[in-house]
């Protein structure tokens, strides 16, 4: 016993000073907001000569107009159309043609559109962003043809895929009032019904300048970058009037709901348990992310250890934070093996989350959890991109830049006690969603052969 | 929950990301005149350079081969140990070197599955195992700092697996699982599907049937023909030096001093067998896989074709890419590699028929494959099915211009630039140069290499390559049935009912 004690008190120490000598690279951010509202975050890096540039708007799903669910992403998809001095894909002329590449992703609280080109190639790229912002073309053939896009990309995520619906179930049955509960994809009968005018209207009222954000992460000089800001997005004129917030708030559930959910293929039964979550700036979040990873980080976690190694009636099982502005939703989630079932799932589940309610979690596994984040947290900085991405998600969900830096040092205050009482504090008996997901009768059988 | 406008090719399976290299830049200059073509638009200024990373290599005695590439900017190391042989190998059950590969962590002979995974995650690391056709492979990625516990933990699992019974019986149940889950996707069953019926190769992870053959003889077997060390690389990059690499490697895996090598070459395919077909039209068979209730359906192309990545020249005992391979794959990016392919703007940005619609190159050292492959509502199956086919009927008749094909080529050497900026990216590139026997000179060559394809090489490869392949369709039947009889009258439909379906045998058929 004693060794045994010796040898973990040897592990503990060296769980402490695991990262002593490990930095995780400081950001140093310049920062300004221009005239007009818009804000410009920038971070010089020159080990590759390339620059990556995201402009992220105040928008989401959760803007989506009533009865037109999935009109924010529909809408992204129209940015890369014409505009009164880019012809229709342009961005990919200006991007994939030189070596680089773009994209754009909608979420439920913004939407960002980002580029990685030669680092040459910065200011054009900073124009065509200026162009989009201000100048886009909204016509009828485009609009129509990427409706229809949009509708091959629900059928490929959410019909094609045995478990998409259910994803889509847990977002649409847990949220009662707040619009999350939508989807960001929404759904086909709300897509048909959104008109062109939607669209034109949906631009003027958030793509402007005081709703949007710049960052530019690689290898540029400062201060041609600041002239060149001057002079593409600083004479972007401010609208009048202000820009419509969301401000339902959804209400503290007070008792279980249950579902029971069916698709015409799902080859194994599912399961979500479903708690709600405070909002992404809460002093909780770092907890709540070391609990994610005690439980479902990697093949030692407790969720693996136990429902797949263990018990074998699990694929896939895992607890994980989905970080909301307005507070999003913690999710467990298991997928079973071959003669489970969503009952099983949901017993085994809890008990995992009671084990560590009653008892805690141990030194050594706060130790591990803080060491796999620290060295995500370096991995996700290797390339431009990745640092964009960084500072991007600091700002949305902690409210500022400067969060990105201080993210580690939030992680290392986080005690084993934190773990325990945030875990208790979010996720009770009385709040919780519980939706199984199982094969339809008379749907497929493909499955079993 | 996020939504993308495009998709992204390939990032998550090979975690591939990021180097800009000089010749990407120096690429941007030929380009200008595609900038300049709106007024106001700014110009691009001079492009910047940097350099490329110098490999150094030792073999150790027992023929190891060792790599390393220094890349300081970040206290990260990858490491990977690759061998020559993966489900190539295989025999009799299709799947046992993925299972064997998989196996390596689930215990060695001092540590169990749990504690593998608890000390690799200790140390904020990861260790991932698994088979490919031609390779089998080992890879962890960790800070710097922890490097040498991580290898400790890696050369144990390759050198001293445990293969208990109950890790076996566990990893079966969860390839079935997994297997039984993509056959009810339309475009994994697609591809489980063309690799039977097109190109009558072993599906590396095997099918329900042949996995669950597999016994602990097999897997002992197996593991004696994938994991020797002289037929080995292990590659490292990231925040280390090539002493401190070399010294690692030698005190981890440098036991023995006389390489037995050998006499196959590596990686030689024994189970494919070359197909020669003189066909004029682009496709020779249809087959359909009917998925009643599925959300969409799934439209592939399939093409298997003679050659393979690399020669090997026998006055010079050398190997170099084939003579194909960069007119290869300057045609996959004309054709459905990217964006703004010729495939995706027919299908997705003219019509609206799909999310993406792309084409890819599947390498082996001889007979190697093309496939083409979209999702689409299962109404326009056909129509979808009939534009791939007139698509690569244009890329075998008409030249592509050279103001077409140099963005395509761009495209090229900006991906394999950022796929070197990481350094799971890196040894990801370096690992296969290996596998194929190719220097790591060809890091530096490989834009030279691209930008030298002429438009009448990439029409001749279609030409004598791309003809005579098959058009799979796996989706619901019924809705797509009229349609695909209309716009194909003279061709004969082979419809196979999944339930029917019988992945181990070439006509994949139980009846």
């Amino acid at each position: 016993m004693r060794k045994i004690l010796g040898i973990l008190l040897i592990a503990l120490i060296l769980a402490i000073s695991v990262f002593a000598q490990i930095k995780v690279p400081k950001l140093e951010l310049k920062q300004r907001t221009l005239s007009n509202g818009m804000k410009i975050v920038t971070h010089r890096d020159t080990s590759s000569p390339s620059v990556a540039i995201h402009v992220w708007y105040d928008v989401g799903g959760k803007n989506d107009p009533p009865g037109k669910s999935g009109f924010a992403h529909m809408f992204e998809h129209m940015m890369f159309k014409s505009t009164k001095n880019m012809p229709n894909e342009k961005m990919d002329r200006l991007t994939e043609d030189v070596g680089g590449f773009n994209n754009a992703s909608t979420w439920d609280d913004f939407t960002n559109y980002y580029e990685v080109v030669p680092a040459n190639h910065l200011e054009v790229l900073l124009w065509a962003e200026a162009e989009r912002m201000q100048n886009l073309n909204v016509d009828q053939t485009n609009y129509n043809s990427e409706k229809e896009v949009v509708k091959e990309e629900f059928r490929q995520g959410v019909l094609a895929n045995p478990y998409g619906r259910f994803f889509e179930f847990i977002g649409n049955l847990s949220f009662q009032q707040h619009p999350y509960k939508r989807g960001v994809i929404g759904n086909l009968d709300e897509l048909n019904a959104a008109s062109i005018d939607d669209a034109n209207n949906f631009y003027k009222t958030y793509y402007r300048p005081d709703n949007a954000t710049l960052i530019v992460v690689g290898d540029f000089e400062q201060s041609q970058l600041d002239t060149w800001v001057e002079k593409y997005f600083a004479r972007i004129p401010k609208p009048s009037g202000s820009i419509p917030r969301v401000t339902v708030k959804e209400s503290a559930w007070t008792k279980e709901r249950r579902y029971e959910k069916f698709a015409p293929i799902v080859p194994f039964p599912a399961v979500a348990i479903i708690f709600q979550s405070p909002p992404s700036n809460s002093p909780d979040i770092p907890a709540l992310k070391v609990a994610e990873t005690i439980l479902s980080g990697g093949e030692s976690s407790r969720l693996y250890q136990e429902l797949i190694y263990k018990q074998q009636i699990a694929q896939e099982a895992s607890f994980s934070v989905d970080l909301k502005i307005d507070g999003g939703l913690l999710q467990f989630v298991g997928i079973g093996a071959e003669g489970s079932s969503s009952a099983k799932l949901e017993k085994s589940l809890l008990s995992e989350l009671k084990k560590i309610q009653t008892s805690g979690v141990t030194a050594k596994e706060l130790a591990k959890a803080k060491n796999q984040m620290i060295a995500g947290k370096i991995r996700a900085l290797e390339d431009n991109d990745g640092k964009a991405i960084a500072i991007e998600r600091a700002m949305i969900y902690q409210g500022n830049a400067d969060a990105v830096n201080n993210e580690v040092q939030q992680l290392q205050t986080v005690t084993a006690a934190d773990v325990q009482r945030v875990l208790k504090k979010y996720l009770a008996e009385n709040n919780r969603v519980v939706i199984y997901y199982n094969q339809e009768k008379g749907g497929s059988d493909a499955a079993k052969k | 929950m996020q939504l993308k406008s495009k998709k992204l090719k390939g990032k998550n399976k090979l975690e591939f990301n990021k180097i800009v290299l000089r010749q990407f830049g120096v690429f941007a200059i030929l380009l200008l005149s595609f900038v300049f073509a709106q007024a106001q638009e700014p110009i691009p200024s001079a492009p910047k350079s940097v350099t490329i990373p110098n490999v150094k290599t030792k073999v150790l005695r027992n023929g190891l081969t060792v790599v390393v590439i220094e890349k300081r900017n970040l206290p990260l190391v990858s490491v990977q140990f690759q061998t020559s042989q993966g489900s190539n190998g295989d025999y009799p059950f299709a799947g046992t070197a993925n299972l064997t590969t998989q196996l390596l962590t689930k215990g060695t002979k001092i540590r169990t599955a749990t504690r593998i995974a608890e000390e690799m995650e200790f140390l904020g690391g990861s260790i991932n195992a698994g088979a490919g056709f031609l390779q089998s492979q080992v890879s962890i990625g960790v800070t710097s700092d922890k490097l040498n516990q991580a290898m400790t933990i890696m050369s144990d699992v390759i050198l001293n697996p445990a293969f208990k019974q109950s890790e076996i019986a566990l990893a079966k149940k969860q390839i079935v699982d997994d297997l039984t889950y993509r056959m009810t996707q339309p475009g994994s069953l697609a591809n489980f599907a063309a690799t039977k019926y097109s190109f009558d190769e072993w599906i590396t992870i095997g099918t329900v049937d042949s996995v669950n053959k597999i016994t602990r003889k097999e897997i002992l077997k197996s593991y004696q023909e994938q994991f020797k060390l002289q037929d080995a690389t292990l590659v490292f990059t990231g925040d280390i030096s090539a002493a401190q690499a070399f010294n690692l490697a030698q005190r981890l895996f440098g036991k023995g001093s006389t390489p037995i090598y050998m006499t196959a070459p590596a990686g030689a395919e024994i189970v494919t067998k070359s197909r020669k077909v003189s066909s004029d039209n682009i496709s020779k068979r249809i087959l359909v896989i009917d998925l009643p209730n599925s959300g969409q359906s799934s439209v592939l192309f399939a093409k298997q074709f003679e050659d393979g990545k690399r020669e090997f020249d026998p006055k010079t005992e050398k190997s170099n890419y084939s003579k194909v391979y960069f007119p290869a794959i300057v045609m996959n990016s004309l054709f459905g590699g990217g964006y703004s392919s010729r495939l995706n703007q027919e299908v997705r940005i003219k019509r609206g028929l799909s999310y993406g619609a792309n084409s890819s190159l599947i390498w082996r050292q001889m007979d190697s494959k093309f496939i083409a492959s979209c999702q689409t509502k299962n109404e326009s199956a056909a129509e979808v099915a009939e534009l791939i086919i007139a698509e690569l009927k244009r890329l075998t008749t008409d030249l592509a211009s050279n103001d077409e094909l140099n963005p395509r080529k761009a495209v090229l050497i900006g991906d394999f630039g950022r796929d070197l900026e990481t350094t799971s990216g890196l040894n990801y590139a370096l690992s296969d140069l290996f596998l194929f026997g190719l220097t790591p000179n060809e890091l530096n060559a490989f834009t030279e290499n691209v930008r030298k394809v002429t438009p009448e090489q990439v029409r001749s490869f279609a030409n004598e390559n791309l003809k005579g392949g098959d058009i799979i369709i796996v989706g619901d039947y019924k809705i797509f049935k009229d349609d695909l009889a209309k716009r194909f009258p003279n061709q004969k439909v082979e419809v196979i009912k999944v339930a029917e379906l019988d992945l181990n045998s070439e006509t994949i058929s139980k009846n």
